[in-house]
C-alpha cells in the first residue's frame, strides 16, 4: 500500500469529505416545493383545462366544422350540428370527455378558427364524473374565466392562435385580388 | 433541593410514622420525584430527539423535514405517538407469545434502567453507585436479550435473521466499548461516573478525549453499532430484512423498541459526554479565564451536560445522512480486527503512561 493511500484509510480522509459534503448541503436551501399551500405557477402554454373561444363581439367562434373532433386521437370530442335559418351551421352540443382527453392539443392545431384553446388550469379534481363532462355552456364559461381581459387575449395570441394567422402571401404567389391587396397594404 | 424537600416533608410526616420512618419516606419520595423528573425529561428528549433526526436529514438531503402538524411540525412526534398508541395490536399466529410479550418490555425497561447512574450534574444522579460505568455496559448488554428474543419469537425469517444478526454485532462491539472505556478508567481509577467526572475537571485539558483519543475513536465507532444505527444497522437492514428484528411487531410494542432504541442512543451519547467530553463540566482553562462561571448553582452545569449530549445525537444523524450501510463482514472485520487490537494497545499505552508518570500502586 501507498503512503497517501495509507494515510487516507487511516484518517478516513473520503468519509470526512463526505461528512463535509452533507453538512455544507444542511445550509442549502431544500427543493422542496410545498405544493397545495405554495401553488406551482403552470409554464406559459401549459396543456391544461379546455375552453371555447369568443369573438370580439362574445359569441362562440366555432362553427362547428368538426375538424377537431376527427383529428383527436382518443376521440373525445362529440359535436352535433343542425342546419340554421340562413343555412349556416349552428352548434347545439360541443362536448368533450376530459377523462379520455390525453391534452396533446392536437385539436387547437386542427381548429382553422382559433376555437378552441387549452387553459392553464390544471387542478379540477372531483368527486363525480359529471364535473369532468364538458358541455359547451362549461367550456365557453372557461373561457371567461381563464382568458379574461386584454391578458388573456394576449395569451391566447402568443401560444393558441390558429396556424393560419402566421400565414404570409408572397407578392409572387397568385391570390384573389381583394386578399391581395388587402395583404399589400 | 433534596434538603428543602426534606425539611418540608419529615414535619408533616413525623407525627404520623416517627422519626425513622419518616426519615426513609422522604428519602423514598425524594427518588421516586427524581426518577420522574429523569423519566420524563428523558422521554420528551427521545419524542424530540426523532423530530430533529427527521430535520437535520432532511435538510442534509435537500428536503424540508416535518412541517405541517402544528407550528413548524413540532408537534409531529406527539402526533406519531397518539397513532402509534391507537393502532392495532397484531401478534402473529406462529409467535411464541410470552416471549412476544416480554421482548420488547426488557429492551425498554433496560435502556431506562441505565439512566438511573447517569449524573446529569454534579450531585444529581438518582443511584450514584461505585460501579456506574459496569452498570451501563451490562444494562446495554441486557437490552441485546430483548432483541434476541424479539427476533426468537415473531416467528419470522426476517425477525429471526435481525435477532441474530443483532446478537453477533452487539456482542462483538460491545468488547471493543468494554476495552475503549478501561483507557478512562485507568486514568480516573474510579467506576463511578461522577467521580470520573471530577478527575477529568482536574486534567489540566479537562477532556479525556484528547489524551484517550484512540480509545474515544473505538468508542465512537462501537457507538454506532452498540445502538444499532447506520452505518451499521444490519439487525433493522430495510433492503434486507424489512424491519430486522421488529417486523412482526405494531401498534405500542413496537413504540416500545422505537423508544428504546432513541434512548439507547442518548444514554450513549451520554457516556461519551461523561466518559471523554467531561460531562457537566468546562475545561479548567475556560473556567480560570471567566472566574464568573464558578460561583453559578450546580443545575445550571446541566446545560453544559445536555449541549454535548446533542452534540452526539447530531453526529448520529450526520453519520446516518453519509454514510451507506457496511457488509456484514466488513463490520465483523472492523469489530475484530481494528477496533478491538486499537483498544487492547490503547490499554496498554495508558497503563505505561501512568506507572510512568505516578509511579507503581
Amino acid at each position: 500500500m501507498k503512503t497517501d493511500k495509507l494515510i487516507k484509510t487511516v484518517f478516513f480522509i473520503e468519509i470526512l469529505k463526505g461528512m463535509a459534503l452533507t453538512f455544507r448541503t444542511l445550509f442549502k436551501p431544500a427543493v422542496t416545493r410545498r405544493y397545495p399551500l405554495v401553488p406551482v405557477p403552470a409554464k406559459p402554454g401549459f396543456r391544461g383545462l379546455h375552453a371555447l373561444a369568443r369573438d370580439e363581439a362574445g359569441k362562440m367562434k366555432c362553427v362547428g366544422c368538426g375538424l377537431c373532433g376527427a383529428y383527436c386521437p382518443s376521440q373525445c370530442i362529440h359535436i352535433y350540428t343542425t342546419e340554421g335559418d340562413d343555412h349556416n351551421k349552428v352548434v347545439d352540443r360541443y362536448e368533450i370527455d376530459i377523462l379520455r382527453c390525453i391534452f396533446c392539443g392536437f385539436c387547437v392545431e386542427a381548429c382553422p378558427f382559433g376555437a378552441i384553446t387549452l387553459s392553464e388550469r390544471y387542478e379540477y379534481a372531483d368527486y363525480s364524473k359529471e364535473s369532468f363532462y364538458m358541455t359547451r355552456e362549461k367550456l365557453l364559461t372557461n373561457w371567461d374565466k381563464y382568458f379574461e381581459g386584454e391578458k388573456g387575449r394576449q395569451y391566447f395570441k402568443d401560444f393558441w392562435r390558429p396556424l393560419s394567422a402566421d400565414f404570409k402571401g408572397s407578392p409572387e404567389q397568385a391570390m384573389f385580388s381583394k386578399i391581395k391587396q388587402k395583404g399589400k397594404s | 433541593m433534596t434538603e428543602m424537600l426534606a425539611s418540608f416533608l419529615i414535619p408533616l410526616l413525623m407525627p404520623l410514622l416517627g422519626r425513622e420512618i419518616a426519615d426513609m419516606a422522604v428519602n423514598i419520595i425524594v427518588i421516586l420525584i427524581q426518577i420522574a423528573v429523569v423519566i420524563g425529561v428523558t422521554l420528551l428528549h427521545v419524542a424530540y430527539a426523532t423530530y430533529w433526526e427527521r430535520k437535520v436529514i432532511g435538510h442534509m438531503q435537500l428536503r424540508l423535514g416535518p412541517r405541517e402538524v402544528g407550528p413548524f411540525g413540532l408537534l409531529q412526534p406527539i402526533a406519531d405517538g397518539v397513532k402509534l398508541f391507537f393502532k392495532e395490536d397484531i401478534i402473529p399466529a406462529t409467535a411464541d407469545k410470552p416471549i412476544f410479550y416480554l421482548a420488547p418490555v426488557i429492551f425498554f425497561a433496560s435502556a431506562l434502567t441505565s439512566l438511573s447512574v447517569l449524573p446529569f450534574f454534579d450531585g444529581f444522579a438518582v443511584a450514584n453507585i461505585n460501579i456506574g460505568l459496569l452498570f451501563l455496559l451490562a444494562m446495554s448488554s441486557l437490552g441485546a436479550y430483548g432483541i434476541v428474543m424479539a427476533g426468537w419469537s415473531s416467528g419470522s425469517k426476517y425477525s429471526f435473521l435481525g435477532g441474530l444478526r443483532a446478537a453477533s454485532q452487539v456482542i462483538s462491539y460491545e468488547i471493543a466499548m468494554g476495552l475503549s472505556l478501561v483507557g478512562v478508567m485507568i486514568m480516573a481509577g474510579s467506576l463511578n461516573l461522577t467521580e470520573i467526572v471530577r478527575a477529568q475537571h482536574e486534567y489540566p485539558v479537562g477532556l479525556y478525549a484528547v489524551p484517550q483519543i484512540l480509545g474515544f475513536f473505538v468508542f465512537f465507532v462501537a457507538m454506532f453499532a452498540e445502538t444499532n444505527r447506520l452505518p451499521f444497522d444490519l439487525p433493522e437492514a430495510e433492503s434486507e430484512l424489512v424491519a430486522g428484528y421488529f417486523t412482526e411487531y405494531s401498534g405500542f410494542r413496537f413504540a416500545m423498541f422505537f423508544l428504546g432504541e432513541y434512548t439507547g442512543m442518548l444514554i450513549m451519547s451520554s457516556i461519551g459526554a461523561l466518559c471523554f467530553l467531561g460531562g457537566w463540566t468546562l475545561p479548567g482553562f475556560i473556567m480560570k479565564a471567566l472566574p464568573f462561571l464558578s460561583s453559578l448553582p450546580p443545575f445550571v452545569w446541566v446545560i453544559v451536560f445536555l449541549a454535548k449530549v446533542y452534540f452526539f445525537m447530531f453526529l448520529y444523524y450526520w453519520v446516518r445522512a453519509t454514510l451507506p450501510r457496511y457488509r456484514y463482514d466488513q463490520l465483523m472485520n472492523i469489530g475484530w480486527k481494528v477496533l478491538i487490537p486499537l483498544a487492547l494497545v490503547n490499554i496498554v499505552v495508558t497503563g505505561l503512561a501512568k506507572i510512568w508518570f505516578r509511579g507503581m500502586p
